[in-house]
């Protein structure tokens, strides 16, 4: 088996935008996937009945579709609904975004589910109103708890990233498919972006679990 | 008892890591004697009881059972285990077996004992530790003390010439410690080779036929319960037996959770 | 913009002609993946070091890397640099069960490290062979709390065999793509792909919150 690097060494400047697009694809669907999934998740918690219902088909819908198919779906079949098209990247972001955001509010809600019903209280009994019980004593609680379970999100979201290749997002996947094609050197391009990819995800892993283990003892009341 | 000796431990050496847990530990248990290993946390006591069935190998040292020496390999250690008894401090039952499964497990799987068979021996066991009224329950129903009487019926059930006893009340609550204790009182009468370590020095005191007292991975005293009780030879006995509030013979000795 | 739903009704043989063949990637990946987690936790748990490393890189990779990549992986390397020759099929369940085996691996070893060393003493003290130790005392226990784990794992693995569709395996999304491209009727039939999707997905999500609720371990 012979190994030839030299389609690599000759379009690195072009995979390495294609790793700043998978970086900031990333970046950007995490972020809304928290924003989704921090508000839905404390609107189902806190929020009364009607909420956790509607929301809850929201998420369980997403637990339910394939990524692939919200994001085919946000790029070809939406923009027929809305009457004008959306560019790949900002269809992958929201796509993702959306997929991710149901994962993050079951995250959060298990974390604020899962703090005594005594914390409450005792934070009531010192004269607190809810909102500073929940902002002072149960949140900084389940956050710490939720730590390991948000951080394989984020790794969950960089992974997911790549799938948003379906849809022509020019990020790493999409890129190394292109450079594969042209040069015939599959091998060799799919196994650099799958480096790329481990480099990218497994210290992230890694880290968030060193975090937590650190912090655990602070959560656990 | 006799003068039969069934269990020798010959200068056992056990490290883990930097810590020397047993430092040239020698002692011998006949045939039908009870011995008590008291001592503080953290001396070797409990350390001893897992070299003695393989489940930690020793470093350096020997330890002969029933004439034949222990050795860590696969099939001799199971040999040595199916006729030694022994009763963990958290019981260690399995969670997910009734007690009656708990008991026949062991015959079963290991003597290929037949289920009918195994059954009637748990019976009789059961009925021998007061829970023949158990055998369907899950552990998670019982209480600590019935939990520790159904682990010692399962490991009489493989029918052992030696028991162990690795402080087998110290997770108990108070009020029920006495019940355990008296089955174990029971099975030393009945000619039972024990060994036990314990903090109870009052069952120490009245059942063991010797006691060794450990510290820092030696045994620093063995004699008669009489002797070490009321006139210890070493300094450092008498500090630990005072630290837990024994004064001698006579002052508050007589325990009244174990009068039973 | 007008909209024709009959597209739907039309395709709808092929449309579950597809489904029946995610359902069917979906089990029998899952039922070489269970074996294939349990055969790499035992190694990750193994004395043997060289055994342990190798199975460990073998799962932290496969988890660390996205499932789409490896499956080109699987399709383009094996037949060209390996001399491999393997249907689509065959390529679409390789490269799953290689990812849900490393997944399922890591359920299995915290499951089987979740049961107390005193369990293994206490069954090992009755003189019990290593092998009946595993099976009679611990995997039992194990089981239960392994569950839910498993369940979340099968859902994960029914939404991914998706991304199979990119071999040109004839499964629900590539039989939707496909009809996409041959009638232009892009809504239609991308709604009705999502709605089957949705159909057959929502059911399994509820019974895996049933499940969890049902197996949590109590601490």
């Amino acid at each position: 088996m012979d190994i030839n690097i030299q389609p690599i060494l000759q379009s690195w400047p072009f995979l390495l935008k294609a790793l700043m697009m998978t970086i900031l694809v990333s970046a950007l669907s995490t972020l809304l996937g928290f924003a989704i999934g921090v508000i839905v998740g404390a609107l189902r918690t806190y929020g009364g009945r009607f909420a956790n219902i509607v929301l809850g088909f929201y998420v369980d819908s997403m637990r339910a579709i394939p990524l692939l198919v919200i994001l085919v779906w946000t790029f070809f079949a939406f923009p027929l609904v809305i009457g004008h098209s959306i560019n790949a990247v900002t269809a992958g972001i929201v796509g993702l975004g959306l997929h991710l955001g149901a994962y993050v509010s079951e995250t959060i809600r298990a974390g604020l589910t899962s703090v005594r019903r005594n914390q409450m209280q005792a934070a009531l009994a010192l004269g607190m109103s809810p909102f500073q019980a929940i902002r002072t004593i149960i949140l900084p609680q389940a956050v710490i708890r939720m730590l390991p379970a948000l951080g394989s999100l984020c790794v969950i979201a960089i992974k997911d990233s790549a799938i948003a290749s379906v849809i022509a997002v020019p990020e790493l996947l999409r890129q190394t498919q292109i450079v594969a094609g042209k040069t015939f050197r599959p091998f060799e391009l799919y196994t650099a972006a799958m480096l790329c990819y481990f480099i990218l995800c497994y210290p992230m892993a890694r880290g968030v679990d060193r975090l937590y283990r650190r912090l655990a003892h602070l959560g656990s009341s | 008892m006799t003068d039969d000796p069934i269990l020798i431990f010959e200068s056992v050496v056990k490290r883990y890591g930097d810590l020397t847990a047993l430092d040239g530990v020698s002692l011998t248990l006949r045939r039908g004697e009870v011995v008590c290993l008291i001592g503080p946390s953290g001396s070797g006591k409990s350390t001893l009881l897992r070299c003695a069935n393989a489940l930690d190998p020793v470093d350096e040292g020997r330890i002969r059972f029933d004439g034949h020496e222990v050795k860590s390999t696969e099939s001799s250690v199971r040999l040595v285990r199916q006729r030694m008894g022994m009763v963990f401090q958290n019981f260690e039952l399995f969670p997910h077996l009734t007690v009656l499964r708990n008991i026949t497990i062991g015959p079963t799987t290991v003597l290929k004992l037949g289920h009918a068979a195994a059954d009637e021996r748990a019976k009789k066991l059961l009925a021998k530790v007061g829970l023949s009224d158990k055998a369907l329950s899950y552990p998670s129903a019982l209480s600590g003390g019935q939990q520790q009487r159904v682990a010692i019926a399962r490991a009489l059930a493989m029918e052992p010439a030696l028991m162990l006893f690795d402080e087998p009340t110290s997770a108990l609550d108070p009020e029920t410690i006495g019940e355990v204790l008296s089955v174990m009182k029971t099975l030393a009468d009945e000619g039972m080779t024990m060994l036990v370590v314990t903090h109870e020095m009052d069952f120490a005191r009245r059942v063991a036929d010797r006691v060794a007292v450990f510290d820092k991975g030696r045994v620093i005293e063995e004699g008669a319960p009489q002797e070490i009780f009321t006139n210890a030879r070493v300094a450092r006995t008498r500090d630990f037996l005072s630290h837990l509030g024994w004064h001698g013979e006579g002052a508050a000795s007589v325990s009244k959770r174990e009068e039973a | 913009m007008s909209f024709d739903w009959s597209i739907v009704w039309s395709s709808l043989p092929r449309l579950l002609e597809g489904a029946w063949m995610t359902i069917w990637l979906a089990c029998v990946t899952m039922l070489l993946a269970i074996p294939g987690g349990l055969v790499l936790a035992l190694l990750r748990l193994s004395r043997i070091r060289a055994l342990a490393m190798a199975a460990t890189g073998f799962v932290e990779f496969f988890r660390a890397t996205p499932l789409i990549l490896q499956i080109y992986w699987v399709y383009y390397v094996l037949p060209a640099y390996f001399d491999v020759q393997l249907s689509q099929i065959a390529t679409a369940v390789t490269g799953l069960v290689c990812n849900i085996s490393a997944f399922n691996s890591e359920t299995f070893r915290s499951g089987i490290v979740s049961i107390r060393q005193g369990q293994w003493n206490a069954a090992y003290a009755l003189g019990m062979t290593p092998a009946n130790v595993f099976l009679r005392i611990v995997a039992p226990q194990a089981l239960m709390r392994v569950l839910p784990a498993l369940a979340s794992t099968w859902v994960s693995l029914f939404k991914d065999t998706s991304l199979v569709s990119i071999i040109a395996v004839a499964e629900l999304s590539y039989v939707s793509l496909q009809i996409r491209a041959e009638t232009y009727r892009i809504l239609e039939v991308l709604t009705a792909m999502a709605a089957l999707y949705w159909l057959m997905g929502y059911p399994q999500a509820k019974l895996v919150d049933w499940i969890h609720h049902r197996f949590k371990v109590a601490e």
